[in-house]
């Protein structure tokens, strides 16, 4: 008895974290179509009374919130983008080499990961300022944010690299290929799995960066979507419904991403740990 | 015969280690060479170093009389068959065969012609769409030699291509590497470590230890002279048994250590005294039906059928009968020795005397 209803236990156990962990999620979403008197009733209802979904357009444009996901959209494609490029060659060959200095390389890289953000603003800031950089405050925000992401993507495309075998490079070379051919035509498609999805993840964290856009972007009109989301908060804020329809439009298209996505990110996660 | 790939004093350093030693070896053309030797003797750093994905520390080598110093892989137009087969998961059978086509900018009516004739060649013809992963390890197998021939290359190398197939198939896919070599008229170079596929298939076998060519020549030669006793331990099998021997006064006989103080006549001047070890085939030792002054404790008796192995007495002491015998364990058998096939070598350098 006990065998077969451990496994079970486990699954509701799961089921009972995972509601926990994603209830604020639902709560959002339901706050965000509630009534103002509604959203501090005494119990609280599960389900609004009275959805009303003008909510969203109201605060779309009240809230400029177009403007500000298109600045998260600007710094999310231009963090990913520099990562790309910059990190895959990077994690090639430090997956190629062996040698001390590879060991030594990997373990500067590990470090800059384990530096705060909220540590390396202020230098940043003070760097940035003399180079002039605080005049483009978005390009600023992608260099910062890039140096961030730049580690953890090296690292895990680096893990994918060294499941690509040595000898499928070799006979590329062998068959006619430049070490650029091989590279291109032969082991990058089959780390693209890999890729694509430190690519994306790359991609939603850049796309949700806070400390250094709050830091570094001061005009209000290049300002991302969670900056914009700070300034409902104030000592007096009352638009709660609003604050939860912003964050809905602001969380939906990550988390549908997510959805579509998910099989192949999980995929590529775990491909190399099970032969 | 011209000389296909010709080395000269080729060194190889990594680092500290030393991995190949003057090396000095001509290919002819159409012949099928096998590199032999233990693992870690150099024999596929030699081959990729032809292929040019090792670079030699100094030496000359030549491909069809070119220099090939700093020509990379792509330049020399030589094909490679790896153990892993190496074969390109993301591309069918057809994209596979003709990938080097390809770089060639052969046009692509041209080489699907080309992908169905050696498809034909190698019995491949159903599986051109198919990918990689859904062949059998055989199959596997003829697309990475499939992928070799559709280049007509200066040359083939082999880098122990049939170890991952079972025994069976291995026997049969030795047969057809050498057939498809004769057929294409092609020059091949075969690493391995197995000795049987070496003597089997290739018309000269290199034998390497510890990155130095111990000795090269056709199979047969090796077998019945080894040029030291590395090689004659390394060709035949079961190997051969090592004893260590004295010349005996008379200046034409030997004696066995461990064997007493009989004498063995082996019909060739040998110095009074003079230390030697003596090889014996296991293959070339006989049951005496008379007594001779040769005793040998039996250990073990393994019968597989057709033969016997008897093993044991002074140092794992081998024997092989091709004819069943009753001989137990812990029986004496008085062993005779043809002297024509006793293998002298010197006890000091391990060459043949």
């Amino acid at each position: 008895m006990k065998i077969v209803t451990l496994p079970r236990l486990m699954l509701v156990l799961a089921i009972v974290l995972a509601a926990i962990y994603l209830f604020p999620l639902y709560w959002m979403y339901v706050t965000s179509l509630k009534g103002q008197s509604e959203i501090f009733a005494n119990p609280p209802t599960f389900w609004p009374r009275d959805p009303d979904f003008s909510i969203f357009p109201e605060t779309w444009e009240r809230r400029h919130v177009g403007m500000f996901l298109g600045n998260s959209l600007v710094i999310g494609t231009g963090v990913t983008a520099l990562t790309v490029l910059l990190g895959t060659g990077c994690a090639y060959v430090l997956a190629r080499y062996r040698s001390a200095w590879i060991d030594v390389g990997l373990f500067t890289i590990l470090m800059l990961q384990v530096l705060p953000a909220s540590v390396m603003i202020t230098p940043l800031y003070v760097g940035f300022n003399q180079l002039g950089l605080l005049n483009y405050p978005r390009t600023a925000v992608v260099l910062a944010a890039s140096a961030k992401a730049i580690p953890f993507y090296i690292v895990l495309v680096r893990a994918t690299f060294m499941n690509v075998p040595r000898e499928l490079e070799e006979a590329a070379l062998v068959d006619g290929n430049s070490r650029w051919g091989a590279f291109f035509f032969v082991v990058l498609p089959l780390a693209r799995n890999g890729v694509l999805v430190l690519a994306i993840l790359t991609f939603m964290q850049a796309f949700g960066e806070y400390i250094y856009s709050k830091s570094i972007i001061t005009t209000q009109a290049y300002q991302p979507a969670s900056v914009g989301l700070s300034g409902f908060l104030g000592p007096n804020s009352t638009d709660w419904n609003g604050i939860m329809a912003y964050a809905a439009m602001y969380v939906t298209p990550i988390v549908a991403i997510f959805v579509i996505l998910q099989r192949r990110i999980v995929a590529g996660l775990t491909s190399g740990a099970l032969k | 015969m011209t000389v296909q790939i010709e080395m000269r004093n080729i060194e190889k350093h990594y680092g500290a280690f030393h991995a190949l030693k003057n090396v000095d070896l001509d290919i002819e053309k159409g012949s099928f060479v096998a590199l032999v030797g233990p693992s870690g003797c150099g024999k596929s750093t030699l081959l990729r170093s032809i292929a040019g994905l090792e670079s030699i520390t100094s030496g000359t080598l030549k491909i069809a009389g070119e220099p090939m110093q700093g020509v990379p892989p792509r330049k020399r137009d030589v094909a490679m068959v790896f153990q892993s087969y190496a074969l390109y998961p993301h591309m069918t059978v057809e994209q596979n065969l003709t990938y080097s086509l390809r770089w060639k900018k052969v046009p692509k009516e041209e080489r699907s012609k080309r992908a169905r004739e050696v498809a034909e060649t190698i019995g491949l013809t159903e599986l051109l769409g198919r990918y990689p992963r859904e062949l059998s390890g055989g199959q596997r197998q003829r697309v990475a030699m499939g992928r070799a021939i559709i280049r007509s290359p200066k040359a083939f190398l082999f880098d122990e291509p049939l170890s991952n197939l079972d025994a069976s198939l291995r026997v049969q896919m030795r047969k057809e590497v050498r057939a498809l070599h004769d057929r294409l008229g092609a020059t091949s170079v075969y690493v391995t470590h197995d000795q049987i596929e070496a003597m089997t298939m290739a018309d000269f076998v290199v034998v390497m230890r510890g990155g130095v060519i111990e000795q090269r020549g056709r199979p047969l030669e090796l077998y019945d002279q080894p040029a030291n006793k590395f090689v004659g331990g390394f060709i035949g099998s079961p190997a051969m048994n090592f004893v260590a021997a004295k010349g005996a006064d008379d200046g034409h006989s030997i004696v066995l250590d461990g064997f007493g103080q009989e004498t063995l006549d082996v019909g060739r001047k040998v110095e009074a005294g003079r230390p030697l070890i003596a090889g014996l085939r296991p293959e070339h030792l006989r049951i005496a039906d008379g007594g001779t002054g040769f005793h040998l404790q039996v250990g073990t008796v393994e019968q597989t059928g057709s033969t016997t192995y008897l093993v044991n007495g002074p140092g794992d002491f081998t024997m092989v009968q091709n004819e069943r015998t009753d001989v137990k364990e812990g029986d004496s058998v008085a062993l005779s020795i043809d002297p024509k096939q006793v293998h002298l070598f010197d006890a000091e350098t391990e060459l043949r005397v």
